[in-house]
């Protein structure tokens, strides 16, 4: 029997705001999924660390302070270094329109903001986990 | 107040439109949908007549009354915007303090009354500029402070007397965004006296909702009781705590477990001083509630009178208050939710008429988000924009004229009197559970909140909670570009600043002031004198609440939210 796929959500930052990642963490449990959600103020060493040790197949981040162009080419940078780069790594939250591009240059899978349909979501994580 | 006959007749005449008009009417044509729901669980119905308030035992003078008088449903103010329409503030902050002042004078010149200073999120987790924890986030969301230094800057040729009030949210170190404030009124020459600060001060719902907690949650209550404690004696004209239901509704609770929980939430901290000694009549007046409601049009207006009279009728019954300002309760309302990112002019609308629910609901305080706020920092039009929306409402279309218009309304009496039993109830759950802080600690909060937010989202999911533009009549569209961008290199400028008001100032002095401050953490003396000393002698925020971390420890936060289940 195969497992479950494993995804974290967290919260990266100072950012307090978490509606959206618990919203996105219980539709993704509820399409069959285990979800580990980090909780607040998490850092990318955190983040990086957690996925390696919980064999997560997807990090998914919420972040709506603005500070992701600091923090996602981390997260990005300490997967590689772990030589973890496989594992996909998605974001919502308020993310300038023009930033998206850049982001996903750097290796962002897909950004989506908010007014995403959560079945969106969820087929695009199902997308990367499924062989 | 109503005649039993006259009922009766009613009664047969709603019978008779039944069935000879409406059902005619619906075997041809269905309506849109089978309930109208709304986000509070009320199900509104088609019609709303006097048989509906006869059913409520309605009585004018008891659940009514007039504006100033118990149980204020009508206003807390015999006048009412007759007099002054409600007090215009602008939400701003981003960047560095001199950046921010400029954007603060524009909005003074285009008549904001009041200066609510958004800050970093640095500083309002009590850290300066140069912490590890700040990186990245230095003046985003907000101004970045680090001590009075900052402030003088920020408020430069903005005399705080100058404003009607000026304010912070300050929700976790309250004492501290005081005292800047009054070490600020000082180097401007003025005394608490000649002006008024508000602040938000409302610890309790940011470990639920918003997330700006630092210590764990008593002494978090003692820290938020001092600050209002100490204007109770020194600046009882101030505002020292808005009870906050916004937060709570947005993460997903609704608008009346929101005021429920603030109300609750306002207990604790009532508790707490009367348990320090003072009088409920001397704290009651103090105390300000910061509601919304931003699905509803009808509920919101009737939410806030409701709100008003539980907070009467808990005030006289239970906390036996005499004062008339103890009961009548003041409202503090943002107008925001909702807005969108595709076509964001849009937003205008949508925020005036959230404004307009809200001064039809009677507030005192009110401010507006800027249409552009989902694209990023507002720019300077968009935040203009937002003032001009409330002068216009105050002042074009005779909105202001006459007190409470709505009042009377089968529909949105018979909403009021529903709302203020939905808060009430829910109130005494949050009590039985053991008052605010049990129902933090159990979960019960969260798991309320938790429920609506996955609800609100499955209704998006279905087209069932419509958004113009995004999930119905949407047309090829592509979120725009939002025009302000923060200046990275900010962070750099930030902290050489810091390092230089930390070189200049008298390294004795702060020693001793922040000494004062642990002294009086440990002891259980009021927080806010030695935190102003510390304050004075431009101690940074990071340094005094380092202090007050090493005395309280932080909060570790329980994960109440399991995914799984």
């Amino acid at each position: 029997m195969t497992r479950k796929p494993r995804i974290l959500i967290g919260k990266i930052g100072l950012d307090g705001h978490d509606v959206g990642a618990r919203v996105v963490a219980k539709a993704l449990a509820d399409a069959g999924m285990e979800v580990i959600y980090t909780g607040l103020r998490q850092t990318p060493e955190q983040i990086v660390s957690a996925a390696i040790e919980e064999g997560i197949d997807v990090i998914g981040i919420s972040i709506l302070s603005g500070a992701h162009m600091t923090f996602f080419p981390e997260i990005i940078a300490l997967l590689k270094q772990h030589d973890a780069e496989d594992i996909p790594f998605i974001a919502g939250g308020i993310i300038p329109a023009e930033d998206i591009p850049l982001l996903k240059e750097m290796g962002v899978r897909e950004i989506f903001p908010p007014e995403t349909l959560t079945s969106d979501i969820v087929r695009f994580v199902k997308s990367l986990v499924e062989p | 107040m109503w005649d039993r006959e006259e009922l009766q007749e009613l009664e047969r005449q709603v019978r008779a439109w039944e069935k000879t008009c409406l059902e005619p009417t619906l075997k041809e044509k269905l309506e849109r949908r089978r309930e109208f729901q709304t986000d509070i669980g009320l199900e509104i119905k088609r019609l709303y007549t006097p048989l509906d308030l006869s059913k409520i035992d309605f009585d004018y003078s008891e659940d009514l009354g007039f504006p100033g008088q118990f149980p204020f449903t009508r206003g807390i103010d015999p006048t009412m915007y007759r007099t002054r329409p409600w007090l215009i503030r602008a939400y701003s902050g981003f960047g560095e303090p001199q950046t921010c002042n400029e954007r603060y004078r524009k909005l003074v010149e285009c008549g904001a009354d009041e200066i609510v200073m958004a800050v970093d999120l640095p500083t309002q987790l009590g850290y300066d500029s140069d912490h590890i924890m700040a990186r990245a986030e230095v003046g985003k969301v907000g101004v970045a402070i680090d001590s009075l230094h900052d402030m003088e800057l920020l408020f430069h040729d903005i005399p705080l007397n100058r404003l009607k009030r000026v304010s912070m949210l300050g929700n976790s170190f309250a004492p501290v965004a005081l005292s800047l404030f009054i070490a600020l009124g000082e180097k401007q020459g003025l005394k608490p006296t000649d002006f008024v600060v508000d602040l938000q001060n409302d610890v309790l719902k940011e470990y639920v909702a918003r997330g700006t907690y630092i210590f764990p949650i008593r002494p978090s209550v003692r820290i938020a009781t001092d600050v209002i404690g100490y204007c109770a004696r020194y600046a009882r004209h101030w505002y020292p705590c808005t009870l906050c239901a916004n937060h709570i509704n947005a993460a997903g609770a609704g608008s009346t477990k929101a005021t429920a929980f603030a109300l609750a939430n306002g207990m604790c901290y009532i508790s707490e001083l009367l348990d320090k000694g003072y009088d409920i009549d001397e704290v009651a007046p103090l105390f300000t509630m910061f509601l919304d409601e931003r699905s509803d049009f009808f509920v919101a207006i009737s939410n806030f009178r409701a709100a008003r009279r539980v907070w009467a009728k808990v005030m006289r019954d239970r906390l036996k208050a005499k004062n008339a300002k103890s009961m009548s309760l003041k409202i503090t309302a943002y107008s925001h939710g909702g807005e969108t990112l595709l076509e964001p002019i849009n937003n205008i609308v949508r925020i005036t008429l959230a404004a307009l629910a809200y001064v039809l609901g009677g507030a005192q305080f009110l401010y507006n988000a800027s249409y552009d706020e989902v694209l990023g920092t507002p720019t300077e039009d968009a935040a203009k924009i937002a003032v001009r929306t409330q002068q216009i409402l105050a002042h074009e279309l005779g909105i202001t004229n006459t007190i409470d218009p709505l009042g009377g309304s089968y529909y949105v009496e018979s909403l009021t009197s529903e709302i203020e039993q939905q808060i009430y109830d829910e109130f005494q759950k949050v009590e039985a559970i053991g008052g605010a802080v049990a129902a933090i600690e159990k979960g019960y909060y969260v798991a309320k909140i938790n429920e609506g937010a996955v609800r609100r989202q499955r209704e998006f999911d279905a087209g069932a909670r419509v958004a113009i533009g995004v999930n119905k009549y949407r047309t090829e569209s592509k979120v725009p570009f939002g025009a302000f961008r923060i200046d990275p290199a900010i962070e750099t400028r930030q902290v050489e600043r810091l390092h230089k008001v930390k070189k200049k100032r008298c390294a004795k002095i702060v020693r001793e002031t922040l000494g004062y401050v642990r002294e009086v953490a440990e002891g259980d003396g009021n927080l806010v004198p030695p935190v102003l000393e510390a304050v004075r002698a431009y101690a940074t925020i990071g340094e005094i609440c380092g202090v007050l971390r090493e005395v309280f420890g932080e909060y570790q936060a329980r994960e109440y939210f399991s995914p799984s289940e």
